[in-house]
């Protein structure tokens, strides 16, 4: 319970639906529905995304510049490269912004992914998949199961566009995705 | 762009408002509890409670630990708001696996004496055994339990070292638990490890007593 005895119900309806944004993560909505005031949002004409609203355009990264630990990830270092595997297959157009990108088969980020280690190509994949799962559960990409294809997560609109160009470079030294299968091609 | 804020920030100069931004964004991203030191709108009163008047735009308030650190976390208003609404709370498998976490890296070492009274994180991993012979979840289940928790900053894994086993320490989403939220999650472990015990039925008395108190002033 609070200092002060609270009201109950008291909390202002915009207050609620901004915290409740943040404890669902990246929750959408129909395209139709109202969005609540003081989110961003990232929309691919049929869903909206509820992203968090930044001051100022400041984000997480900010906290390197004061050697302040993030909210550690387990196999960080693993997450981003899958995260770069699948942007490379379904940011095609690397001069556009990454959202809302191309679907890409599965198979294709696991396949590039699978060019960029060395080891056991059959236990990368495994791993890949568990973490292509992860980075779906937080926004950073969309799996669609029954499809077999991914593609960027509305968390990737909140990328603001000074920061795109060392991705853009990385993204390009990647191995190329596989050719997308066109109907007659091989 | 972030019109919600502008009415706090805008009476402030350029210096200022980038102090107020930057402690604003350290206490909603950090791992752990940042040091005022490092951040004067923390340190200055009345900046922090500008700060704090940015983190309730999205229902959230600051969290001080160690006398002079600082983390946000829910407002105790909004987060009775959101334990409501089914959505917003875990799965109970979730649930389980976790109080167990609790019981047996808080609340056993603190019986003993071996942990502090108010901290909810812990050195005493629970071990992956435990937690599979307790919970009864089959081996799937609790596997994902576990990654979902961890995702959410609930538990930590610890790695096996040269002394113990590893296993399972509560996450650093402890540290943003507000004083009340700290005291209730305490009266909940009390009223499930000893429902029977006179601290149990000293609980459900005030308890009782307050629901009576709010009833009858509404």
């Amino acid at each position: 319970m609070s200092e002060r005895p609270d009201e109950g119900g008291g909390v202002d309806p915009q207050v609620l639906a901004r915290a409740r944004a943040r404890v669902l993560g990246v929750p959408s909505i129909d395209a139709a529905e109202p969005v609540p005031s003081g989110v961003r949002t990232a929309s691919d004409g049929t869903r909206v995304w509820m992203l968090p609203e930044w001051p100022d355009g400041a984000t997480p990264a900010l906290l390197e510049e004061y050697d302040t630990a993030p909210m550690p990830l387990d196999r960080a270092g693993q997450a981003r490269r899958v995260l770069a595997a699948a942007l490379r297959c379904c940011w095609l157009r690397l001069d556009d912004a990454p959202w809302p990108g191309t679907p890409a088969p599965v198979g294709h980020v696991l396949e590039v992914y699978g060019g960029m280690t060395r080891g056991d190509a059959d236990l990368a994949r495994r791993w890949a998949t568990g973490e292509l799962r992860r980075l779906a559960d937080t926004g950073w990409l969309l799996l669609d199961g029954d499809a077999g294809t991914v593609r960027p997560g509305p968390r990737t609109a909140l990328w603001p566009e000074g920061s795109l160009a060392s991705l853009r470079d990385l993204l390009r030294r990647l191995p190329h995705p596989p050719r997308p299968e066109e109907p007659g091609g091989e | 762009m972030s019109e919600v804020f502008e009415a706090l920030l805008r009476p402030y100069d350029e210096r200022r408002r980038a102090e107020l931004v930057a402690a604003y964004t350290a206490v909603e991203h950090a791992a752990e509890p940042v040091p005022e030191v490092r951040f004067p709108a923390l340190r200055e009163p009345a900046l922090r409670r500008t700060v704090e008047g940015m983190l309730a735009l999205s229902g959230r308030t600051l969290v001080r630990s160690d006398r002079t650190k600082w983390i946000s976390g829910y407002r105790d208003d909004v987060a009775a708001e959101l334990a409501r609404d089914p959505a917003c709370v875990p799965s109970v498998r979730d649930r389980a696996v976790l109080t167990l976490v609790l019981i047996h890296s808080v609340a056993i070492p603190r019986a003993a004496g071996r942990l502090g009274d108010d901290s909810w994180l812990s050195p005493f991993p629970t071990p992956l055994d435990e937690l599979r012979r307790r919970t009864q979840l089959p081996v799937g289940e609790l596997d994902a339990a576990l990654r979902r928790l961890r995702l959410a900053g609930l538990v930590s894994q610890v790695k096996a070292g040269s002394e113990d086993a590893g296993g399972f320490v509560p996450g650093p989403q402890f540290h943003r638990l507000t004083p009340a939220a700290r005291r209730r999650l305490q009266e909940e472990l009390i009223l499930a490890a000893g429902p029977d015990s006179p601290l149990a039925a000293a609980i459900r008395a005030r308890r009782r007593n307050r629901e009576h108190d709010q009833g009858e002033n509404t």
